[in-house]
């Protein structure tokens, strides 16, 4: 019994690691631009096929792939902002780029299913069955990457915003974007490298995900609804919530198929989302808008 | 009289003009109109990609002759695999297109849910990859059934493993839908009574994407002989992965066998890799048939598109072809289609034969092949039908 509370505790942390990794870069986005990206779950597709080809048509070694699918991302971000968003930033709408962002997403998707098919592309790593076995527990080396990189991914995040004049300066822009202009920040130049880094994160968190999710065009999408309610729970824009919110996910993920029914596992995970909105609107870890990101 | 003479003959050429004419028209009107429901997107896309691949083959060898005048056309709608896109698409292929006849669509929830529409225009449909019982039962005047429904697939299934492989355990996987509720329900009750016993029956959605979690609950029941499992390729993969990881079934050097359904297409042991090991499962066709038919589709197909046939390719074909056969015996509109499909009985396609019952439900199960995944991740195919 308690070797299979381990177990399933260690595959819900694994499974909400990756959880968390998606859903940093919405609140991110969120926390910066009072906005809704609706083309992450897309970016999170393009880093993993980007690793996939890298991997199966290169050669190249898995850790190097994500290392590409970060940058893959990160451009996409880039050059998505650049052309999309941030002209509509200027039309003062908040309609506009929440369509636009939509939009994106519809483009992205029927590009890649044009070009790539739909028929679900296997993504194996030399990790995946790789298998630890201590005690009756066991662990992929996959997992153990995923661990990995995920803590040292969120502690890197959270230094840069914490402690280098950039992450302050983004932190000032989601805090007041006017003021932080009057003290000579460049908001276009901050929400640009917010959506980098966001977009990023998207596209390494598809790496990781890729020998887990069925990848196909639509891959990104069959994660995004859960990160949104992790991205909810945890509190719009707040970082630290979504990690525990992140976490939280995938343990009920793992508890509610261990003890209930896999089936359920909807059924509570948002109503979790409602109990929150319900008592607690601004997420697991409360703070004043103002100190988001 | 050269006048009249004159008036004769324009009159003689207007009229022979007019006959040509509506010959001309004729000629042209003799086709068969062919919709196809296909799920072109979606996680079932790899059926309509397939399928389209031996609608095409069928089509293009038909038309170089045609059958009694008639040439086929065809006109492709993407389903999706889902009730709401399948219905939208149905409503257009029957109001845009007016087929003669329909073939799709390979989900059963997507068929169950056009199924009223394509009834209500009086058009027959022909389904080769939706296995729930509804389908056929209590019956449609208008819907025929080629593949083995979910009781008897289900029924030859747990006979099977239970007196052949000697499974005495059972976990059941599936996902929450018509098709995988109705052929885990079906197995329990055949491999019950048979005196088996049922250690856990395990639904998901179609939106888990990892299967640890249930491995693991898996992997925590003893000793389990076999683990049927009802689901589309690519959770398929990801099950019998983390099945193999947990060190449950032989692909991860246990001793469970997993055992699957005609859902997933050929390729799924390359994919799955070391994974599907001593995986059984039954496909439609068995393309080590030895007659003629299967080795003359199986050449038409290599030389087309340079890949050896799935059972999915064959199903799509069979379904063209029997079209072809109705039309060959007079088919030649809707309710005359339906007329004759129902009146089949000696059809013998590359899947297997075809010979409908009172439900329009093919009862042949000669279109049931068993294979085995082997070390080197082919597969070889078991003769126990």
């Amino acid at each position: 019994m308690t070797v299979i509370v381990v177990q399933q505790a260690i595959n819900g942390v694994v499974v909400g690691s990756l959880y968390v990794l998606v859903a940093l870069g919405l609140t991110l986005i969120y926390g910066v631009l009072v906005q809704i990206n609706f083309a992450h779950a897309d970016f999170v597709t393009i880093g993993a096929f980007a690793a996939y080809f890298l991997m199966h048509l290169i050669g190249a070694n898995y850790l190097a792939s994500i290392a590409v699918a970060l940058l893959v991302g990160g451009l996409c971000g880039f050059l998505i902002n650049a052309a999309v968003f941030t002209p509509l930033r200027s039309s003062r709408s908040e309609l506009l780029p929440l369509i636009a962002t939509i939009g994106v997403s519809v483009m992205l998707q029927n590009v890649m299913l044009a070009w790539l098919g739909p028929i679900p592309y296997a993504f194996e790593t030399p990790y995946s069955n790789q298998v630890i076995r201590i005690a009756g527990i066991f662990l992929t080396w996959q997992s153990v990457i995923i661990i990995a990189v995920a803590t040292t991914t969120i502690a890197l995040l959270y230094a840069f915003m914490k402690f280098t004049f950039l992450g302050k300066a983004v932190r000032a822009v989601s805090q007041d974007r006017e003021t932080a202009g009057l003290m000579g920040i460049n908001a276009n130049h901050l929400i640009m490298l917010t959506f980098v880094i966001a977009s990023a994160l998207a596209g390494m968190a598809g790496a990781m995900l890729a020998p887990v999710l069925v990848l196909t065009p639509f891959a990104g999408t069959s994660v995004i609804v859960k990160a949104f309610a992790i991205v909810i729970i945890g509190g719009f824009g707040n970082v630290e919530g979504t990690i525990l919110a992140g976490l939280l996910v995938g343990l009920i993920e793992s508890f509610t198929t261990q003890y209930l029914d896999p089936g359920l596992i909807d059924i509570v995970v948002f109503g979790l989302l409602l109990l929150m909105l319900a008592i607690k609107p601004t997420g697991l870890i409360s703070e004043r808008r103002e100190e988001n990101v | 009289m050269s006048i009249r003479f004159h008036l004769l003959l324009a009159l003689a050429s207007a009229v022979s003009v007019v006959a040509a004419t509506s010959s001309a028209a004729q000629a042209e009107d003799k086709t068969i109109k062919i919709g196809a429901l296909l799920p072109i997107s979606g996680p079932g896309a790899y059926f309509g990609t397939q399928d389209k691949q031996g609608v095409e083959l069928a089509l293009e060898e038909l038309n170089k002759t045609g059958v009694n005048g008639y040439k086929f056309v065809i006109h492709y709608e993407d389903s999706s695999c889902a009730p709401l896109p399948a219905t939208q698409a149905a409503k257009r292929l029957l109001e845009q297109f007016t087929p003669d006849v329909v073939i799709g669509e390979e989900c059963s929830d997507a068929t169950l849910a056009v199924m009223p529409l394509i009834e209500q225009a009086k058009v027959p449909l022909i389904n080769a990859g939706s296995s729930s019982i509804k389908v056929t039962d209590p019956g449609n005047p208008w819907t025929f059934r080629i593949m083995p429904n979910e009781v008897m697939q289900g029924v030859n299934i747990a006979e099977n493993a239970y007196n052949r492989l000697n499974a005495r355990t059972a976990v059941l996987l599936f996902e929450n839908t018509n098709a995988g509720i109705g052929n885990a329900k079906v197995f329990n009750e055949t491999f019950t009574k048979l005196g088996g016993k049922i250690l856990a029956e395990i639904g998901f959605g179609r939106d888990v994407n990892d299967f640890t979690a249930i491995a693991t609950r898996v992997a925590g029941l003893g000793k389990i002989d076999i683990i049927p499992t009802y689901t589309l390729e690519g959770q398929g993969l990801k099950i019998t992965q983390a099945l193999a990881q947990t060190g449950v079934t032989k692909g991860g050097g246990g001793s469970a066998i997993q055992l699957g359904t005609i859902w997933l297409p050929f390729g799924f042991e390359q994919k799955a890799g070391n994974a599907a090991l001593g995986y059984i499962r039954i496909v439609q066709f068995d393309p080590t048939d030895p007659r003629p038919l299967v080795r003359d589709f199986t050449s038409a197909f290599k030389a087309k598109y340079n890949a050896d046939p799935t059972h999915i390719n064959a199903h799509a074909y069979d379904q063209i072809m029997l079209i072809a056969d109705v039309v060959k015996r007079g088919g030649k509109d809707a309710q005359s289609i339906r007329d004759m499909l129902a009146a089949t009985k000696t059809f013998s396609g590359v899947t297997g034969s075809v010979e409908f019952d009172k439900n329009n439900q093919n009862d042949k199960m000669d279109t049931v092949h068993y294979m085995e995944t082997k070390p080197d991740m082919t597969w070889t195919s078991l003769k126990w039908n």
